[in-house]
């Protein structure tokens, strides 16, 4: 045990302390603040302002003013403000608080200037296929956006028929998205305004008959309510999935390269005069295991701030950190000691690749049904694959971060099933490790790997 | 008194090859003992039996008075054929962390480890990265890692292979001192001349089997083929009177001058008295057997021809492990 202690201590001790770990610690959270700080800005429209001239032939007579109302700057301000708050009326109190206040005044910031969209009314009898022309035209003042004909039957339906017409919009080739966005939904405004003063019916009245306030739903558990967070039941398990991957994926990488270098350098024999191959093993799996529990504890001790600071503690359920140590350990041993068996029978990582292929694949394989079992966690198929080693570790905590947890007995079976698998791997890996570190020359492929683990 | 090593009837197989076959060793404690063979003998594969790094497939083996020497690591000191070092670890680091290893438990263990890096010209090296040192630096290091814990038991295979005439000079005198400290030492090594500057006893194995185990001494008197080197004065000196000797049986020209084959149940000192009284030389003096010249004798017998005789000898010689080390 001394010696499994020694070598533990001392992968744990130069894979801390190797700045490139460090680097890599700091990078991921380093990375996320980064995004966060600077995506918004990336995308936010404050750099960006919708101008240009806007074509109407309007053969009703009684659309063109209405549009030249909706395209009124204080018009489009009203309007996107009104859309923004709907958007955030379902975000976390403290998201809404992030939002600033007052709420119109920031919101106006991040959506940037307000478009300037200038109306021209062409007659009911233009030509078409000339006016066209004009949006190919190179325009030294602002921008030539589009033209819009209005169908004859837009406001008031032909006779006979109960369906509105629309209208057509032609554009130029170059005409940014956003601008489109703000013409279409001001046609959209005027036309139903149109049509409502045909019918001589008031906007108002009508906003507020198909107007309905979503409301927020209310979470009840045992002796406790809350606001409900969309998002969170979607946002939880995808968490805990990537914090599995993360936590093996470091440890079982930071084996295989580190068996592969003392092969390579010559050193395994010298540790071998010193210690067996299974208290090597021991102790290299010991030691990478701490090194990604220490990852795992800053990343989930990180999430727990986020959490707490948006006031969202409340909706998760702490045993779930405790089960998620629990598969972590399971799953880590079973990688990391095929790991360790594939960076012994190689003799440089390139030569590793090729084994590490299924391993690999089966890494994705959560990643793959994340959605289906954040889904449907009670679907056979999701109760099946939280049975089946080696990927019942992920499935099974996808369902239990999920918004319907699995009943403890199929989460303490998946355990005991994963402890058996741990037991299998461990036992493959132990009889390929101690053939494999002494075998340099061609490389082995995976049925030679089966073969030593039979013969040993 | 137990013996440090005991191997009996111990049989090895990789696949269809046998690497060691029947093999049976006793390695008294403290004996100086000599693992002869050319490669491909089974010298490494019997010594990682020894360590049980490898298991036998058959036969009895005994380490410091234990079956397995996974119950004595800890007073055995290995310098593996194979050898190398954790490039990124700081020298004095990697040696403390493989005594650690072999249970050195020393408050002092920091000055053992300067100490011990000084008695092979290594002072000062503590602080330095493996990986920047020399390769006869990086020897060195590796020795200090086998002895650092002052071992009972200490193995070495193919120690002298790729060092310099001065750095084999000092693992010569750091081995030496090893045994003088009352350590047993087995190395394995495929240059002969090697073993016979070093060891008290040797055991020569060839395709995985014993063929000779021996004290030199005994090997010496056993296979001392009654040569005398002689070399006359006078090169144009007739020496039709030293054929007629009655202790003479035969007179060979050779490179070296004339070698003399005494005839059976001659004294050499009493041939030695009457060839200088018959003519004078420059040159005389009793032809000792080579160790090299004795296992191709052994073994021969099994080599076709002439060439797998020069083969075999190729393999016997510096050049051989010039060969290996580059």
């Amino acid at each position: 045990m001394r010696r499994v202690v020694q070598v533990a201590v001392r992968e744990f001790v130069v894979t801390v302390s190797n700045r490139a770990f460090v680097i890599g610690l700091l990078i991921m959270p380093a990375l996320i603040a980064l995004f966060a700080a600077i995506m918004p800005r990336m995308f936010s429209g404050r750099d960006y302002k919708v101008e240009g001239e806007i074509r109407i032939i309007d053969p009703t007579g009684l659309v063109a003013p209405q549009v030249r109302a909706a395209l009124d700057a204080r018009q489009i301000a009203a309007r996107r403000v009104e859309q923004a708050e709907r958007a955030l009326a379902n975000a976390p109190a403290a998201v809404r608080d992030l939002a600033g206040k007052p709420v119109d005044q920031s919101l106006q910031a991040a959506l940037g200037p307000v478009p300037d969209l200038r109306l021209e009314e062409r007659p009911a009898s233009a030509d078409i296929q000339q006016e066209k022309a004009w949006l190919t035209e190179k325009s030294p003042g602002l921008p030539h956006l589009a033209i819009v004909v209005i169908h004859p039957n837009a406001v008031t339906p032909t006779a006979g028929e109960e369906g509105y017409g629309t209208y057509d919009l032609y554009v130029p080739s170059n005409v940014d998205d956003r601008a489109d966005g703000e013409i279409q939904q001001s046609l959209r405004e005027a036309l139903i305004n149109a049509r409502g003063e045909a019918q001589s019916l008031n906007r108002a009245k009508i906003n507020a008959l198909i107007q309905v306030p979503r409301v927020r739903s209310v979470t009840v558990t045992e002796g406790n309510e809350r606001q409900t967070v969309r998002g969170f039941n979607i946002f939880l398990p995808v968490s805990v999935a990537a914090l599995l991957f993360i936590g093996v994926m470091t440890g079982g990488q930071a084996l295989l390269t580190s068996t592969v270098e003392e092969k390579s350098n010559r050193v395994i024999e010298v540790l071998l005069s010193a210690v067996s191959p299974m208290e090597l093993m021991a102790g290299k799996l010991i030691g990478q295991m701490a090194v990604s529990l220490l990852v795992l504890a800053l990343y989930i001790a990180m999430g727990l701030t986020v959490l707490t600071s948006l006031s969202l503690f409340g909706l998760f359920n702490p045993w779930l950190i405790f089960y998620v140590l629990v598969f972590f350990i399971i799953m880590y041993l079973v990688f990391g000691s095929l790991m360790m068996a594939i960076g012994a029978s190689v003799n440089e990582m390139r030569e590793a690749q090729g084994l590490m292929m299924p391993l690999m694949l089966i890494l994705m394989v959560p990643w793959i049904l994340w959605f289906p079992i954040s889904r449907n966690p009670d679907s056979l198929s999701s109760i099946a694959l939280s049975f089946l080693p080696p990927v019942n570790t992920f499935a099974m905590l996808l369902r239990m971060a999920s918004n319907t947890p699995p009943p403890w007995w199929q989460v303490w079976l998946s355990i005991m099933i994963g402890v058996a698998s741990v037991f299998a791997a461990i036992w493959f890996a132990a009889k390929v490790f101690r053939i494999g570190l002494l075998m340099y020359g061609k490389p082995p492929n995976l049925a030679t790997l089966i073969r030593w683990a039979r013969s040993a | 008194m137990n013996n440090a090593i005991t191997l009996k009837g111990v049989r090895k197989t990789f696949g269809q090859t046998t690497a060691v076959d029947d093999l049976d060793l006793v390695i008294p404690a403290n004996a100086l003992y000599g693992f002869i063979g050319p490669n491909g003998a089974g010298k490494t594969t019997s010594i990682r039996m020894i360590m049980s790094i490898l298991f036998p497939d058959r036969g009895e083996l005994s380490v410091l008075g234990f079956q397995s020497a996974m119950e004595a690591k800890d007073r055995i000191g290995y310098l593996p054929e194979e050898r190398g070092l954790y490039r990124k670890m700081r020298v004095g680091a990697f040696l403390t962390y493989m005594a650690k290893l072999k249970g050195v438990t020393d408050p002092s263990l920091q000055k053992r480890v300067e100490s011990a890096l000084e008695s092979v010209g290594l002072a000062g090296t503590a602080r330095k990265r493996c990986e920047e040192l020399s390769k006869g630096m990086m020897q060195k290091v590796q020795f200090v890692a086998a002895t650092i814990h002052r071992p009972d038991l200490l193995i070495l295979d193919e120690p002298f292979s790729g060092l310099d005439p001065v750095s084999a000079r000092l693992l010569r005198d750091l081995v030496l001192a090893e045994h003088k400290r009352g350590a047993a030492i087995l190395f394995s090594t495929h240059v002969m001349t090697h073993a016979e500057e070093l060891c008290d006893s040797v055991v020569m194995i060839h395709q995985g089997r014993k063929v000779l185990d021996e004290r030199i001494a005994k090997i010496r008197r056993q296979y001392d083929p009654r040569r005398i080197l002689f070399d006359p004065l006078d090169p144009d000196a007739d020496l039709s009177s030293l054929r007629s000797l009655a202790e003479v049986e035969r007179l060979e020209r050779s490179e070296r001058g004339y070698e003399v084959l005494l005839a059976e149940g001659t004294d050499p000192a009493q041939a030695m008295r009457r060839i200088v009284q018959t003519v004078t030389p420059a040159r005389l003096e009793v032809s000792r057997p080579k160790l090299e010249d004795i296992f191709i004798n052994l073994v021969s017998g099994g080599l076709a021809n002439t060439e797998s005789v020069e083969a075999l000898r190729a393999g016997l010689t510096e050049n051989a492990a010039k060969a290996a080390a580059v």
